[in-house]
């Protein structure tokens, strides 16, 4: 019986170690392709930070309306975020050769599903890169209008309309992603009818006596004498 | 071929025509009397010179004006003609400019000698006021007569505070109007204009005729005066729509600019243009004017505009904007050098689109505004001697600003003071 239990643990043991040992070449290629992935990694954000520099990155993206990127960047300079992202790709890109070296159907498989995800991916960052575009353009030129025509709620109005875009904008990037498209669509409804909803209060209070005087005026009282003004323009 | 296609929408009478010394097209709203006065005057000219006069069918509906005209005597045309139609969506502005384009493009197909437009209604006019705008084009071998009028100090701002006092300090010649509206353009210099808009120089449709007037005119030596024509009526102001006016005269100005870069700086001083006439001082009305509206509209501007005026704007002047947010109404002035370079650095960021220039140009509103808040606090007791100096004092703010203005053209990123 003893050596029955012998035999047993020894084949368990040699097979154990025979598959350690088959795996052991594929540790080995995964630790080198993160070595030489980090390396190159490393250089390649030294080159696109110099010459993202020179280019005068991050003055072109304020002046392009998209300074709020630097706000959620490394000391706010988007010059080390597309850096670091572009050195964060090639270290993934690294570890996914690696992982396919273990030759294995799964990580097969998994490159070749991160691989399929990437097409959606790159379509999200250009939904957020145009919307982000769109949404400091329209909420600009509805400031600049409100504030030229006097509207106390001026900023209120520019910030609404950037978060109604950014909002829209964010929940386009999901669903473009396919993460958790049913919870994407219900928040973007939710949080859409919100703003609108606010806005909508924040406008028709701060407007309450422009429409008092406009009922005023349609119930056929006269309206406040207006002063004539001497002003010519051109 | 664009000019041949240009004159040939207009009215069949004028395809008759096959020659024409003088041009005079008449954009203004004018009563047929005052048509016919202007007719009369122009008919004084010495030499007899051929003439063209084009007026809108609305002005004076009847035929029977303009063929009395050519009856009577046959060197002068009055004929109905109305400008090219723009689409629905052209404003005010841009069918004004389409018209100027319209009837030089006439000139050039008659082979004038010269063009007049009369583009405004005066009141109290100076006695034959039109031959004043074309007999420095055909006797005194003028190239632009530019029009000046009895100044009323709250008349004309954007051109009193901008406009006038800009090109002076660029092109170094001191003209009130430069950008008309009424004016008189010799033929080299309406053919030179109708040349660069075909070569695209100038925009679409001749959308910067106007703007490009003056440089174009001085920056190829050709000879400019300005004529006294009376009081000029000028239209209502439409508050909501001051930024969409500031855009469409200011924008085409700051192109100018741009295109004409080599030439404005090698401009050092400026020197009076010859006046062919003095203008009579008008009665002003002295009394307190309501400037809180415009002064709210600065502080709201300060309050929400500050993001983008800091794209514009280097520190300095934003922090001495921000100081006059703490001013009352009372005590609001805008300095004349804080103003002036405002301004340049308003043209500047236009050159280098640091932000959208339509943006841009809307969101200098609120700022004018608070200059003409300041400007009328200033004025609004004193006489007419008092506003010449008040203007030529802001003049000269340009001219000696315009150090800085060249050094922030030359290098925007290392001169930022």
């Amino acid at each position: 019986m003893w050596d029955q239990v012998k035999n047993a643990l020894h084949q368990s043991t040699t097979g154990f170690v025979t598959r350690l040992a088959s795996l052991l070449p594929g540790f080995v290629a995964l630790i080198v392709a993160l070595l030489i992935s980090l390396v190159l990694a490393w250089i390649v954000a030294v080159v696109v930070r110099r010459l993202l520099a020179s280019m005068r990155f991050d003055e072109r993206l304020a002046r392009w309306g998209l300074s709020s990127t630097a706000e959620w960047s490394p000391w706010r300079r988007p010059t080390l975020l597309v850096s670091r992202v572009v050195a964060g790709v090639i270290i993934a890109s690294g570890f996914l050769i690696g992982i396919a070296a273990f030759d294995s159907d799964m990580t097969s498989s998994l490159v070749r599903s991160i691989f399929a995800y990437v097409p959606n991916l790159m379509g999200a960052i250009l939904v957020l890169l145009v919307g982000t575009f769109v949404a400091r353009f329209v909420s600009r030129s509805v400031l600049i209008g409100a504030v030229n025509l006097n509207l106390g709620y001026a900023r209120l109005l520019g910030v609404g309309i950037k978060w109604l875009v950014m909002v829209l904008t964010i929940a386009m990037a999901l669903v473009h992603l396919r993460i958790a498209v049913g919870i994407v669509e219900l928040a973007f409804g939710i949080l859409f009818g919100g703003i609108v909803f606010t806005l909508a209060l924040a406008v028709g209070l701060g407007s309450k006596e422009l429409v008092t005087k406009s009922l005023e005026r349609d119930a056929g009282k006269p309206p406040a004498e207006t002063v004539e003004e001497p002003f010519c323009h051109l | 071929m664009e000019v041949d296609s240009v004159a040939q929408q207009s009215s069949p009478s004028i395809e008759q025509i096959d020659r024409a010394d003088l041009v005079v097209g008449i954009l203004a709203d004018l009563s047929q009397d005052i048509v016919a006065s202007v007719c009369e005057d122009l008919l004084t000219i010495p030499g007899s010179p051929r003439i063209v006069v084009l007026h809108s069918p609305r002005i004076s509906d009847s035929a029977s004006a303009g063929s009395e005209f050519s009856m009577q005597d046959p060197s002068l045309f009055l004929i109905p003609w109305s400008p090219q139609a723009q689409s629905s969506l052209a404003t005010p502005v841009e069918d004004s400019l389409a018209a100027y384009h319209s009837i030089f493009a006439i000139a050039e197909r008659l082979g004038a000698r010269g063009c007049s437009v009369i583009a405004s209604q005066l009141e109290d006019a100076a006695s034959k006021w039109v031959c004043r705008l074309t007999e420095p084009l055909l006797e005194m071998s003028f190239d632009f007569v530019a029009p000046c009028y009895a100044r009323r100090k709250f008349e004309g701002l954007l051109n009193n505070s901008i406009i006038s006092p800009l090109m002076r300090s660029l092109y170094g010649k001191r003209i009130q109007n430069p950008m008309g509206p009424d004016l008189g353009v010799s033929q080299r210099l309406f053919r030179q204009l109708l040349t660069a808009d075909q070569n695209g120089k100038l925009g679409t449709r001749g959308m910067h005729l106007l703007a490009s007037l003056v440089p174009e005119g001085l920056c190829t030596n050709l000879q400019a005066c300005q004529a006294y024509l009376g009081t000029r009526i000028y239209p209502p102001v439409d508050w909501t729509h001051v930024s969409s006016l500031i855009a469409e005269i200011l924008g085409p100005v700051f192109l100018t600019m741009e295109r004409n870069a080599a030439c404005w700086q090698r401009t050092r001083f400026s020197s009076p243009v010859k006046a062919l006439n003095e203008p009579r001082p008008v009665p002003q009305t002295t009394g307190t004017v309501e400037i809180g509206r415009m002064v709210n509209s600065f502080q709201l501007g300060i309050r929400d505009l500050q993001e983008i005026w800091g794209l514009v704007l280097p520190p300095a002047s934003l922090l001495e904007i921000k100081k006059l947010s703490r001013l009352t109404p009372e005590q609001f002035h805008i300095p004349d050098e804080l103003w002036v370079r405002i301004i340049y650095d308003f043209a500047l960021a236009h050159r280098l689109r640091t932000i959208s220039r339509d943006h841009l140009l809307r969101s200098l509103t609120p700022l004018y505004l608070g200059w003409v808040a300041s400007y009328a606090r200033e004025l609004e007791t004193t006489e007419a001697t008092a506003v010449e100096q008040r203007l030529e004092h802001l003049s000269l703010a340009y001219e000696a600003e315009k150090p800085y203005l060249v050094s922030r053209w030359r290098w925007p990123d290392r001169f930022n003071p």
